[in-house]
């Protein structure tokens, strides 16, 4: 059983290596290793190889030597460039892997061995995944040694960013694998994968949007009943000062009183329905798509993850803060003024985004995406095994 | 020799096979193979050969199967192990060298390393291609991708052989050296199935064919059964002779025994003491007898004859018939 597992590794590990693609995508992979080598930081700013690129005040002041490598390995080299980038070499690379078995003249040599075609399918499917993993193993290990060397810090998690691409990529791959043995061509398989994962960015950036005007709005809400209660408390106030004035004690001011002696409490009454009325709207849309995306694979939430394991949660808080210090300091800049309580946040909370992406429990990731993705594989092995050739 | 139920390598019956869309590649196929015997399959394109072999293989699922392969129920994927296959048009990695492509075959047969390793370089040795052993098969003709090919066939030392247009695409050295790999097959005492369109190929190498037609087995039984059921005198007459006039004569010595092709009287017998009143009546008339001979037919000719209709006594259509279209 081992050595026909074996045998099918082996060979697609050989199919792999006799594609330029794949080392194409290697000599890439080493490249931005080389560049994320190449950048450094100290307290006098960034360096670039041997040039200073000095910025403002000491750099480290603003971001730890470990978080600046950290942030520059996961915001650079595996969500961009794993995340996208060599995701779409390796789609590339990968489409025609089943396309390839299943072709006349070679489907034969395989399905007339000792060998269910359930486990022929499989492990063909793993095969394929190994090219991502090979890929995403050099490239962590030389960045585990860039980090350890350059930016001092030795940081074992780092090679959770293996086990997260592979099963990132495994979505996509397990869709393109089901589209390649449906049609039996690379091309369309190819093509509706990159559909497919632009539907999901797509539904992903819908989202999060969502998500962040929802609670921009939900603070704008709240922001507005305060201001509401505020100018009612000081209308009250008024009135209940001139009607002591006239002797009239412990005075009830009616609401008609309140609004007569605050014109701009109605209007702000009005706002106030509609922004609600907003709110309801985009909580509305935000469970829907929740919902979709319950059903549907989550790449970006998959390889955020890393984000997750990578920093300590105290530490991301930090910098969550600072960041939203800065964010807060360039709303008021806007503005020309400091903020007062009387100002309203922004519609969009682009915080709240992150911190509802974070609160989804990797159960919810992982566990939906990988049932969608065993959805996708029965039904591919269904009709691998169903078919006749 | 006697043989009885278990020296059979294939015993099929009832097997039908119905495509999506109503094309009957096989319409109850009944087929038994002598372990040990070369059977050659034939039939003109269409015939549904190959889709045979695709079930046997598992590559293709039949719609209804009864029979045994090696003495197991067909479909049986442990049974594989002892099967040996070569696809027609087949298409191997060009990525792999001939050595990693049988290495490759023979893992997926569940030979062990140590194994493989001898009998690869037997194989390579038996089809002449040591020399090409560690080459990507990217850089071989057809010639030599089919010399690969059957080396990996080979691979697990199989009890059965099916060869699927083996000498497609080989030149007459290599069908040449492909038939004394089928012969030294069988003295080994493995089973070679081959289904071929190279009827003389076939005729040098199988003691028992099937011819196929329309997913129906026209044909079937050992080559001698075949060609002597089929041998018969011929007459020629001298020129001058009015061939007619001695199917006549000849007529009356040997009633319904006779027939006239290509100014030939044939007979359907091949028994000499049977054609001597029929000489005797030709002499008595004063024809001239320029030849006289046993003819026995070529496979060639075993073809021709069961792929035409019998009542049009033109060739039928190729191809695999529609469901309820006969």
């Amino acid at each position: 059983m081992l050595t026909q597992t074996w045998a099918m590794l082996v060979d697609a590990y050989r199919e792999l290596c006799a594609r330029k693609l794949f080392w194409i995508t290697m000599g890439i992979s080493a490249l931005v290793v080389l560049i994320f080598a190449a950048i450094g930081i100290d307290e006098k700013g960034m360096s670039i190889l041997w040039f200073r690129v000095p910025f403002g005040g000491a750099a480290e002041d603003l971001l730890s030597k470990k978080m600046f490598y950290v942030a520059l390995f996961q915001g650079w080299g595996v969500t961009l460039w794993l995340g996208i980038i060599a995701s779409i070499l390796a789609l590339v690379t990968t489409a025609g892997f089943f396309p390839s078995m299943v072709e006349a003249g070679s489907i034969e040599v395989h399905l007339s061995k000792p060998i269910s075609r359930l486990r022929l399918f499989l492990t063909r499917y793993f095969a394929g995944l190994l090219f991502v993993a090979i890929q995403v193993g050099v490239f962590t290990t030389a960045s585990f040694f860039v980090l350890g060397l350059r930016g001092g810090v030795w940081l074992p998690s780092v090679f959770l960013a293996i086990p997260i691409v592979v099963v990132f990529f495994s979505y996509l791959f397990s869709f393109c694998v089901l589209v390649g043995v449906w049609m039996r061509s690379t091309m369309p398989a190819l093509l509706l994968t990159l559909l497919f994962w632009f539907s999901l960015y797509i539904l992903n950036t819908g989202d999060f949007i969502l998500v962040g005007f929802r609670e921009g709005n939900r603070e704008i809400v709240e922001a507005r009943a305060a201001r509401i209660e505020r100018m009612e408390r000081n209308a009250r106030k008024s009135i209940v000062e001139l009607k002591a004035s006239e002797g009239v004690e412990n005075y009830e001011p009616t609401d008609e009183e309140i609004v007569a002696t605050m014109p701009l409490l109605a209007r702000e009454r009005a706002v106030q329905k509609d922004d609600m009325e907003s709110v309801r709207a985009l909580e509305q849309w935000t469970r829907w798509i929740y919902r979709a995306k319950s059903l549907m694979p989550k790449t970006s939430e998959t390889v955020a993850l890393l984000d997750r394991w990578l920093i300590p949660a105290d530490e991301r808080v930090e910098a969550q803060i600072r960041a939203k210090a800065e964010f807060q300091a360039k709303a008021s800049s806007r503005n020309g003024r400091e903020n007062t309580e009387d100002d309203l946040p922004e519609g969009m909370n682009p915080f709240a985004i992150k911190q509802e992406m974070e609160s989804r429990s990797v159960l919810w990731v992982l566990g939906t995406s990988l049932l969608h993705e065993a959805v996708v594989l029965a039904l591919a092995s269904f009709i691998f095994v169903r078919r006749d050739y | 020799m006697s043989q009885g139920e278990g020296d059979w390598a294939l015993d099929l019956s009832h097997v039908a096979k119905t495509f999506r869309g109503g094309v009957q590649a096989l319409r109850g196929i009944e087929m038994r193979v002598w372990r040990g015997e070369v059977f050659g399959l034939l039939g003109p394109n269409g015939a549904g050969k190959s889709t045979l072999i695709k079930i046997l293989m598992t590559v293709i699922r039949p719609s209804r199967c009864e029979g045994t392969i090696l003495g197991r129920r067909v479909g049986d994927q442990s049974v594989l192990a002892r099967v040996g296959y070569l696809p027609e048009h087949h298409r191997f990695p060009d990525y792999l060298t001939a050595r990693q492509l049988l290495h490759y075959v023979g893992a997926m047969g569940k030979i062990n390393r140590k194994e493989r390793v001898q009998r690869i370089g037997k194989l390579l040795d038996m089809v002449d291609m040591t020399d090409w052993a560690d080459k990507k098969l990217g850089s071989f003709s057809k010639g030599m991708r089919q010399r690969v090919g059957l080396a990996q066939a080979l691979c697990n030392d199989p009890d059965l052989v099916l060869l699927d247009e083996p000498t497609d695409g080989v030149d007459p050295v290599g069908r040449r050296d492909i038939r004394k790999i089928v012969a030294r097959l069988r003295d080994e005492g493995k089973t070679v199935f081959l289904n071929s369109h190279l009827l003389s190929e076939l005729e040098m190498v199988c003691e028992r064919v099937a011819i196929l037609l329309r997913g129906e087995v026209r044909l079937q039984g050992t080559m001698s059964e075949l060609i002597d059921r089929r041998a018969g005198y011929r007459i020629r007459l001298g020129c001058d002779d009015d061939v007619e006039v001695g199917r006549a004569a000849v007529s009356a010595a040997l009633p319904g025994g006779v027939e006239v092709r290509e100014r030939e009287l044939v007979f359907k017998t091949a028994e000499a003491k049977e054609v001597q009143p029929a000489i005797d009546a030709l002499r008595q008339r004063g024809f001239t007898i320029s030849h006289c001979w046993v003819h026995k037919p070529t496979l060639e000719d075993l073809f021709l004859e069961a792929v035409v209709d019998p009542e049009t006594g033109q060739p039928m259509h190729v191809g695999a018939a529609r469901k309820g279209k006969g």
